[in-house]
């Protein structure tokens, strides 16, 4: 079992490689994707100094707080965006039929889909929250801690991505209703939790994965704390269950098209 | 592979519109009235996006919230209401006339070959890629519009002093606005030509009009950068319209008016000028 799962491992990371691979045969292009994806990404930078010139916090964070929780979500939407791009193009793979490709593959289902495709601009995310983050000077420690946090990132955004990406196995539009939820998810990630209050709060708990899985880590980041560390873990292991469980559910639904593909 | 014959490529005075012995716009006015119908279609899709239009001001109008101490306080001289609806108005136009898809479109024309097929008919290609973007948001920019009303005027209550009059006046500023940022988002994808891939550099154009012009008006910037900013394309985009829409003056309004024209004068040569550059450059592959 652990040969096959090593096997499975082995398979994902050949498949993201000649991804980056073949995105790598236009070096200008492939460069330009990633130093202006940081330069845009930088350039939000603006509004940050402009509102702490305004004021000295905003919603309770400072600048440094403000600028790790944004090299937090940079870095894990960065990753999700390197290792599972394809989560975002689910909704269209089910609905036109285009799963057919995957199924008669011999390696699982949905790590084949998920690895199948990397958006190159995402590595300019990855390293716009990477550099953001180590200017605000967190340490070693901080540093991996930080790390760790993305890779909770990557996977709660890539989850949350996959659950609303398999309600397309029983309804039509989940395409609109995923690319909504995520940049919203996205947008509220990127503002301090303190200028929301009252039930609006409480749904960015609930509705969208975007206070344990980018404002927690960013508070814990800010202030060591054990107990909500692992709360965090424990919310982005369960959510990832639900979300493959929820895809293999749906699949026992999927319709085969009548579409002929080739995956080379 | 056969180079394009540069008489094919586009520099006949007909392709332009104005060779035509009677309307030579009319041409244009069909393409509009085609692609409204069409979208008239869809103004179901339409509607769901006012999801991450609402979002976005929701964030907005929470944010602002927050940094206003008092009601009364004034940031740059507006109100909090005045900011508020600011924000609200520069995202409305950004979503409602997105120009995101026709920018994308030309790149795509370019790169995949299919404009070979749209050069050679008897319009020019950008003017009916315009023609096309225009019956687009036609639909879209008064759906948004309404919303974006109703939202406001839940959330922050009415804007204050706003004179009805002065709507035709707008309209017109918002409709100028709209076409200067398609012509400049024309402009960085007809480099299509040359490079292969322009969607990074259209990145940076959209991210320094949300956060210079969409986000903040010009007047919170630093001192020394306001005269700079007013020469950028983001005064007639997106500060311009807004402006004139929560705290409208006519000396204001002559002002953007014209520094709009100028633009778009530029702009429309600037793009004329890539095209029929970028055309000449053009390979045509078999097949």
């Amino acid at each position: 079992m652990l040969t096959a799962a090593k096997n499975q491992l082995r398979v994902c990371f050949l498949s993201i490689k000649y991804n980056i691979m073949r995105e790598m045969v236009n070096k200008v292009t492939f460069l330009t994707n990633v130093v202006f994806m940081v330069l845009n990404d930088a350039s939000i930078l603006v509004q940050w100094f402009i509102l702490f010139r305004l004021r000295d916090d905003v919603g309770g964070y400072s600048l440094r707080e403000v600028l790790m929780l944004w090299g937090l979500v940079a870095a894990s939407f960065g990753l999700s965006n390197i290792l599972f791009a394809r989560v975002l193009s689910l909704p269209d793979l089910i609905i036109n039929g285009k799963l057919d490709a995957f199924l008669v593959q011999p390696k699982k289902v949905l790590l084949g889909v998920l690895t199948s495709e990397t958006r190159i601009s995402a590595i300019g995310d990855l390293l716009y929250g990477v550099i953001l983050v180590c200017l605000c000077k967190p340490g070693v420690g901080g540093f991996f801690l930080f790390l760790l946090f993305v890779i909770m990132g990557a996977l709660a955004f890539t989850a949350f991505a996959l659950l609303l990406g398999s309600l397309s196995f029983w309804f039509v539009r989940m395409d609109i209703l995923q690319n909504q939820m995520l940049m919203g998810m996205i947008n509220f990630g990127t503002y301090p939790d303190g200028i929301f209050q009252g039930d609006a709060r409480v749904l960015l708990y609930l509705l969208m994965p975007v206070g344990m899985a980018l404002w927690q880590p960013a508070h814990v980041m800010a202030c060591f704390d054990g107990k909500m560390f692992l709360a965090v873990l424990g919310y982005v292991l369960l959510l990832s269950v639900a979300a493959v469980a929820v895809f293999y559910r749906g699949l026992r639904r999927y319709a085969s098209g009548n579409l002929m593909e080739a995956r080379l | 592979m056969n180079r394009c014959n540069r008489k094919v490529a586009g520099t006949l005075p007909y392709r332009y519109g104005f060779g035509g012995r009677h309307k030579p716009w009319r041409k244009y006015t069909v393409i509009y009235k085609s692609v409204l119908l069409e979208n008239l279609q869809y103004v179901a899709n339409v509607a769901l996006g006012f999801f991450s239009y609402f979002v976005f001001i929701y964030i907005y109008n929470r944010l602002w919230g927050y940094m206003y101490r008092s009601p009364e306080e004034l940031i740059a001289g507006y109100t909090k209401e005045q900011m508020i609806w600011y924000v609200m108005m520069t995202e409305m136009l950004y979503f409602g006339a997105n120009a995101n898809v026709v920018a994308g479109e030309v790149a795509r024309d370019i790169r995949g070959g299919n404009i070979a097929y749209l050069m050679n008919k008897p319009y020019h290609y950008t003017l009916y890629i315009l023609a096309r973007y225009t019956g687009e948001w036609s639909v879209r920019l008064p759906m948004y519009a309404v919303f974006a009303v109703l939202i406001g005027t839940a959330l922050v209550g009415p804007l204050p002093h706003f004179q009805w009059i002065t709507v035709p006046l707008m309209a017109l500023c918002a409709v100028l606005g709209i076409t200067i940022n398609a012509v400049f988002k024309l402009c960085i994808s007809l480099f299509s030509f040359w490079i292969e891939d322009t969607t990074p550099f259209q990145w940076i154009y959209n991210k320094l009009i949300l956060v210079v012009g969409i986000l903040f008006p010009v007047e919170i910037f630093p001192e020394i950068l306001q005269p700079l900013l007013k020469l950028t394309p983001i005064y007639t985009v997106c500060y311009g319209p807004a402006k004139l829409i929560v705290d409208f003056s006519p000396e204001k309004c002559v002002e953007i008016l014209a520094a709009q024209a100028v633009y778009l004068a530029v702009g429309s040569g600037l793009m004329l000028l890539i095209y029929r550059k970028g055309v000449k450059r053009l390979y045509v592959n078999g097949g």
